[in-house]
C-alpha cells in the first residue's frame, strides 16, 4: 500500500494532493495538466516535492519533516513510460535484465525470461527496440520494469502512443501481470474508458487537486464535466473464441456469448472485444422484429446523470457501461435494480487479439 | 627530417596529455550544464567557454602567472620538487588543455543533449546509480559525439599556438611544438623546412576533422541516438 500526501509549487502550476493506493490497480485520471505525471513523479523520486510525506508499507519514500528523499534507485518502484522509454542500444533480454541484474540476488523474485514468455516475447529477445511495435515495446516495458520486483508498478500513459488493436492487448496483459504477481499498479491515463475497464478504484485529479477517489464507473460523469475523453467510451472485454458461420462469429465473454462479424479465428482462442458505450440501445423489454445479432438480459447496478448525459451500468455477468441520453432514459422508465436489454449489432463489437 | 619527426612526436605527445585532462574534465562540465540546474551554472558556462573569447597569449600569460614562481601553485610546486612546471612540455599540455576546453565541452554537451533524458530516469528508476546511469545508458548513446569532441579538441591542442609558447617557451627538444617550429622557421627563413611542418599539420589535421565528421554523420543517422524519433 502506498500513501501520500504532498505538495509541489511551481512556477504557473501547484500540486497539493493526498490519498491511499491499494494492492489492486488504481487509475489516476483527469485533463492534460492536472498534475497526473508529476504525482506519478514524485512517487518514483524523478521531480522531488515542495513539501509532504509518501509512505509505500513501511518504508518512508520522502519526508519533508524528516528530511527524508530516497533516490529513485533506491525505491524499487518500477515505472512503464508512455512510449516505453526502452534502451535504443540494447536488445530486448538486456532492456528486461537491465534492472534485474541490479537488484540483490534475494529480492530477484521474478525471473527475466518468465516474464518475457508471460508477456509474449520469448521469440524476440534478440531484437533491438527499433525492430520492435509500438506493442511489443509497451510489453518489453512491463516486463523490463517487472523484473525488478517492484513494491509498486506505476503506468504513465502506457497505452496513449498504441492503435485501438494493440491497447485491448495491453489491457489484458496488465490484467494477467496483476492477477500474476499481485504487484499494485497506479495507472495513469487522460481517458476514463482506459481506466474502467482495469481499474479498481480511480482518482480523478483537476489543477493539481484531487476531485474525486472512487470506483471508477462513479468517477465517470466527473470526467465528463473535467473535459476528460469520455465521449469515445469503450467497453473492453476478455473473450474466448466459439463457433463461427460464414457471415458471423460467436464469442464468449464470461456466460455471455456475444455475435460479432465473422472472424478468421480458430475457437478457444483468446481475444479482446471492444463495444462503445454510445453503440449500445437500452430496451425494457425483450425486443422483437430486430436485425441487431445481440439482445443480452441484465440488471442495472448504477447510474449517473449530469447535463443531459446518463450513463448506466448493467450486470449480464459482466458489467457493460451504456450511454444514452437523459430523455431516453426518461421516457424508458428504468431504475438501479430493473432488468434491461441491451441490444447492438454484431458489427459494433470491434476483435482484437489478446 | 629527424627533427621534424620528434617535433611531431612531441606535438602529439601534448596533445594527448591536454585531450586526456579535457576528457574526463569536459564530460563532467558537459554533464553538469545539460542535465543539472544549480546555482552558479551560467558562471560555470561562462568560465568554460572563457577561453574561445579570449586571445590564447592572455590565457598563456594567466597560466605562467599561475605556475610561475608568483603564483600559489607555482610556489607549492616549487618547495615540492624545487622546480616549476612554466616552460615544461607539461605546461604547454596545460595551455593546450584550457583552450580546447570550451571546444570539447560544446561538442559533449550537444551529445548528451542528444540523448532522450527519460531513459536516464528509467535508468534510475530501474536502480541504476547515477554514475552507473551515466556510463550504461548516457555514454553508450552519446560515444560516437562523445568521441567526436575528443578528435575536435585533439586538433585544437595539436594546432595551439600563443598560449603555448608564452607558458611554455619554444625550447627545441623540450616544449617546442610543430606551431612554435614553423613560427621558429620562417623566422630564420627556413621556408623548405617550415612548409614541411605545415604539410605535416595539414596531413593531421584532415584525418582527425574527417574522422569527426563521419562520427557525426553516423551520430545522426543510425537511431541509436534517441533522438531521432525511433523510439517514440
Amino acid at each position: 500500500m502506498i500513501s501520500f500526501d504532498l505538495q509541489l509549487n511551481r512556477p504557473g502550476f501547484s500540486l497539493d494532493v493526498s490519498g491511499e493506493f491499494g494492492n489492486g490497480i488504481t487509475a489516476v485520471f483527469g485533463p492534460s495538466g492536472a498534475g497526473k505525471s508529476s504525482l506519478l513523479n514524485c512517487i518514483a523520486g524523478s521531480i522531488r516535492p515542495s513539501s509532504g510525506l509518501i509512505q509505500i508499507d513501511e518504508t518512508t519514500l520522502y519526508s519533508s519533516g524528516q528530511n527524508i528523499s530516497l533516490a529513485p534507485d533506491k525505491r524499487r518502484i518500477g515505472t512503464v513510460y508512455q512510449d516505453g522509454a526502452l534502451f535504443p542500444h540494447l536488445n530486448v533480454r538486456r532492456n528486461i535484465e537491465f534492472g534485474w541484474k541490479l537488484i540483490p540476488e534475494s529480492d530477484r523474485h521474478l525471473d527475466p525470461l518468465e516474464l518475457a514468455e508471460i508477456l509474449g516475447l520469448s521469440t524476440l529477445l534478440d531484437r533491438m527496440p527499433s525492430e520492435l511495435s509500438g506493442g511489443e515495446r509497451q510489453r518489453v516495458a512491463i516486463a523490463r520494469a517487472l523484473a525488478t520486483s517492484p513494491k509498486l508498478l506505476l503506468l504513465d500513459e502506457p497505452l496513449a502512443s498504441l492503435d485501438a488493436a494493440r491497447r485491448g492487448s495491453i489491457l489484458n496483459y496488465l490484467k494477467l501481470v496483476h492477477s500474476e504477481f499481485e504487484i499494485p499498479m497506479v495507472y495513469v491515463s487522460h481517458s476514463i474508458s482506459e481506466v474502467v475497464s482495469v481499474a479498481s478504484k480511480a482518482m480523478l485529479l483537476r489543477d493539481g487537486n484531487v476531485e474525486g477517489f472512487d470506483r471508477p464507473s462513479a468517477l465517470l460523469l466527473g470526467a465528463a464535466a473535467a473535459g476528460g475523453d469520455v465521449d469515445s467510451f469503450e467497453n473492453i472485454l476478455d473473450g474466448v473464441i466459439g463457433d463461427s458461420t460464414d457471415h458471423l462469429t460467436t464469442i464468449r465473454v464470461g456466460d455471455v456469448e456475444i455475435s460479432t462479424r465473422h472472424q478468421n479465428k480458430i475457437p478457444g482462442e483468446n481475444v479482446v472485444i471492444s463495444l462503445g458505450a454510445n453503440q449500445v440501445i437500452l430496451a425494457a423489454t425483450r425486443p422483437t422484429g430486430l436485425s441487431a445479432r445481440n439482445i443480452l438480459k441484465g440488471s442495472v447496478t448504477e447510474i449517473w446523470s449530469n447535463q443531459g448525459k446518463v450513463f448506466t451500468e448493467v450486470d449480464i455477468g459482466q458489467k457493460f457501461i451504456v450511454e444514452l441520453t437523459e430523455n431516453a432514459l426518461n421516457d424508458l422508465g428504468v431504475a438501479v435494480g430493473n432488468d434491461v436489454f441491451l441490444v447492438f449489432k454484431s458489427s459494433s463489437v470491434d476483435v482484437f487479439d489478446a | 627530417m629527424n627533427s621534424d619527426i620528434s617535433i611531431v612526436a612531441l606535438s602529439l605527445q601534448i596533445a594527448l596529455v591536454a585531450t586526456a585532462v579535457t576528457l574526463p574534465l569536459g564530460i563532467l562540465f558537459a554533464w553538469l550544464l545539460v542535465r543539472k540546474e544549480f546555482r552558479g551554472k551560467f558562471i560555470l558556462d561562462v568560465l568554460v567557454s572563457l577561453p574561445l573569447a579570449l586571445p590564447p597569449v592572455v590565457i598563456g600569460y594567466s597560466l605562467l602567472w599561475f605556475v610561475g614562481t608568483n603564483g600559489w601553485f607555482g610556489q607549492m610546486s616549487e618547495s615540492l620538487f624545487g622546480s616549476t612546471l612554466a616552460f615544461t612540455w607539461i605546461a604547454a599540455s596545460l595551455a593546450a588543455a584550457i583552450v580546447s576546453l570550451p571546444l570539447v565541452v560544446r561538442s559533449f554537451a550537444a551529445a548528451l543533449s542528444g540523448v532522450d533524458p527519460r531513459l536516464e530516469v528509467a535508468a534510475r528508476g530501474l536502480g541504476a546509480g547515477t554514475v552507473r546511469t551515466f556510463l550504461t545508458v548516457t555514454l553508450p548513446l552519446a560515444y560516437r559525439g562523445v568521441i567526436a569532441g575528443v578528435l575536435l579538441g585533439f586538433v585544437r591542442a595539436l594546432s595551439e599556438f600563443g598560449a603555448t609558447i608564452v607558458v611554455a617557451g619554444n625550447i627545441p627538444g623540450r616544449t617546442q611544438t610543430v606551431p612554435s617550429a614553423i613560427f621558429t622557421r620562417i623566422s630564420a627563413g627556413d621556408t623548405d623546412a617550415a612548409w614541411r611542418l605545415a604539410l605535416a599539420s595539414v596531413v593531421l589535421g584532415v584525418i582527425a576533422l574527417a574522422v569527426h565528421n563521419w562520427l557525426l554523420k553516423r551520430t545522426s543517422g543510425n537511431g541509436v541516438n534517441g533522438s531521432d524519433g525511433n523510439n517514440r
